[in-house]
């Protein structure tokens, strides 16, 4: 998503209607009950095949003094290095990676999920940033606790970027990128789902 | 009354205290005895490639500043001001013609020389600001673009230091017409566990593989490496671990990168340029190294380079019980852009802190180190003894050579281990 459309902080009525935010909304919701049920199967199908699901590194660039004054000087883009980017992103992945994911969460042998986490995410700040035809973009953010057995509960923030695709069968997630609020990444794992 | 370290590691290393990754009083003879004296690596020349180029680093728990200067030269500086000891960058990596420090504005240039002090005009004394720059770590070697420093003024030559593991190292680097770059910042992250347990499982400890990646790693690449699989000692603390493909493999089964699943997925193209390089391996690399299909390297003390899916690490301490593990994805130098992005997904994807297989190991290293200071268990040392006096020599590769189950390079890593603690307590 563009940083143009991140900063654009009206939506236009005439395309996200009260209906669509509801709609939207449940989409989230349900998403959130079905990870945190461990459900990742179900899951899964609420992803597009070509979905492309992007956690960026997070770094300290060196501020550029001619910004100076400007929010673009301090702005979160700068931090980012994603799948554009020629740094090494967290996450990268298409439909097969999560494909395996889901597969490892149901074998016994996956000793960093056995016993599994407790997971509880809380999803809110649902914006219909744009509506194209058939895709949605939406941010939304997330607060997450994380606890497995034998280890310290975890707080996961973030913000989620995605584009949802709008067919018969519901939304897909067609592209997602997690901005995780870390700057030392202390947590278990990013290798859960988002 | 000091540690007894022949206590703590005895004599051909076949057990080995718990103490050994969780007592205070031993981090503190690693700090003196290891990270005080041997090589650390600190950054790949790609990552500064223009004068004013610069990225941080640690040696042990010390900042670092790894910077190209404008003489071309690479400097290694702390990153601690001479005046109050704040951090004078704290950006992960840039451009830039100086490091100011906050406090009072501490001006050093890229080299580390300190060129201002804004409050010295108004005192009458001049300050020698020759001797106030930042502190430079005292030896910087390059061996293929790998960058290394030391805090011993005396210690070997970096290519004495490598010695033999240069051949195994270059097996791979040599492989690209143009060598290998790093790509961009390396992922980190912090584990509640000791600095070693990730070299260890680096160094030599393949035969995890089969059983705590079992949910992941499919059987059929287990078996290729309990049949073909060599560990290599070519120097104590160093190790290799590869696979010596039979010279009539097929390409796609020999080649770098076929393992990955980026690759595999990144189409024809990428797939064809995988098999250029192979099909040229010989004669870069020569007939035998040309077979080599690399698991996992160690350099000690804290280097590590995962082969397979291309990530070197170090495992950076923060006392003994936390580990920042630095990762970085590395590409062949030549390749198109496009082909670097594909390729460091072979790292990013299973390992790193998002990683689909790490995430299995950094779960073990925290295992361990809970077992690891455990009370009432003083009299069962963990167990090194697999494989004990069964390394050979061969005459076709340097160093002591092994099936991968044999436990030596890890004995070989602790006995060393042991005589650096045993100095540092003088």
């Amino acid at each position: 998503m563009s940083d143009e459309k991140m900063q654009s902080d009206c939506y236009d009525p005439a395309k996200v209607t009260p209906a669509l935010q509801l709609d939207v909304e449940q989409f989230y919701y349900r998403e959130a009950r079905l990870l945190d049920n461990r459900q990742y199967q179900t899951w899964l199908a609420l992803c597009s095949e070509s979905i492309h699901y992007v956690m960026p590194a997070r770094t300290n660039p060196l501020v550029d003094n001619s910004e100076r004054g400007n929010e673009s000087m301090i702005s979160i883009e700068r931090e980012l290095e994603g799948a554009d980017s020629t740094g090494t992103p967290i996450r990268n992945e298409t439909y097969p990676y999560l494909m395996l994911r889901v597969e490892r969460s149901f074998k016994p042998n996956a000793w960093a999920e056995n016993p599994p986490a407790r997971t509880r995410r809380i999803v809110g700040n649902i914006e219909i940033l744009d509506v194209q035809d058939e895709q949605l973009s939406v941010t939304s953010a997330f607060h997450l606790n994380y606890s497995r057995p034998g280890s310290d509960n975890f707080l996961y923030a973030g913000q989620r970027r995605d584009v949802l695709l709008r067919g018969e069968d519901g939304y897909k997630i067609l592209d997602r990128v997690i901005i995780m609020d870390v700057a030392e990444i202390m947590l278990p794992t990013l290798g859960l789902f988002l | 009354m000091p540690i007894n370290i022949a206590d703590v590691v005895n004599d051909d290393a076949t057990l080995i205290s718990r103490r050994a990754w969780s007592d205070p009083e031993i981090y503190e003879l690693e700090k003196r005895g290891i990270f005080a004296k041997a090589w650390l690596f600190l950054a790949h020349e790609s990552q500064i490639r223009e004068s004013g180029d610069f990225v941080q680093a640690y040696m042990g728990e010390t900042p670092i500043i790894v910077s190209r200067g404008p003489d071309g030269a690479v400097y290694a500086n702390i990153n601690s001001c001479s005046h109050r000891g704040l951090p004078v960058c704290r950006s992960d990596h840039g451009n830039t013609t100086k490091f100011v420090c906050p406090y009072h504005n501490w001006n050093y240039d890229v080299t580390g020389k300190l060129v201002a002090i804004p409050q010295e005009r108004h005192v009458k004394g001049r300050p020698d600001k020759g001797k106030l720059g930042l502190k430079a770590v005292p030896r910087v070697e390059s061996w293929n673009g790998m960058v290394f420093g030391s805090f011993d003024p005396e210690v070997e030559s970096l290519d004495d230091y490598l010695g033999d593991m240069r051949f195994y190292l270059d097996a791979f680097f040599a492989r690209f017409p143009q060598g290998i770059e790093f790509y961009g910042a390396p992922q980190r992250w912090k584990i509640n566990a000791n600095w070693k347990l990730p070299v260890e499982n680096q160094l030599g400890d393949v035969n995890h593989g089969p059983f705590l990646h079992a949910a992941v790693i499919p059987p059929e690449a287990n078996t290729e490496v309990f049949e073909l699989g060599l560990s290599v000692v070519p120097k104590p603390g160093h190790g290799a671990t590869f696979r010596l493909m039979p010279e009539d493999a097929p390409v796609e089964s020999v080649a770098w990168g076929f393992e990955g699943l980026a690759t595999l997925l990144g189409g024809a193209e990428v797939q064809d340029y995988l098999r250029e390089i192979q099909a040229r391996a010989k004669e870069r690399v020569g007939p035998l190294r040309s077979r080599m299909k690399g698991l996992t390297y160690g350099v000690y003390p804290n280097l590590s380079f995962l082969w397979s899916n291309t990530a070197f690490k170090v495992s950076h301490p923060r006392g003994p019980g936390q580990v920042e593990y630095w990762s970085w994805s590395v590409v062949p130098a030549d390749a198109p852009d496009d082909f670097k992005k594909i390729m460091r997904g072979n790292h990013t994807a299973f390992f790193g802190p998002g990683g689909i297989l790490e995430q299995e190991d950094s779960e073990a290293w925290v295992q361990q180190f809970q077992g690891s200071k455990i009370d009432y268990a003083e009299d069962r040392p963990y167990f090194y003894g697999l494989g004990l006096g069964e390394e050979q020599e061969r005459s076709d590769m340097p160093g002591l050579v092994s099936v991968t189950a044999n436990e030596f390079y890890a004995r070989h890593f602790f006995s060393r281990w042991r005589s650096a603690l045993e100095a540092a307590q003088g």
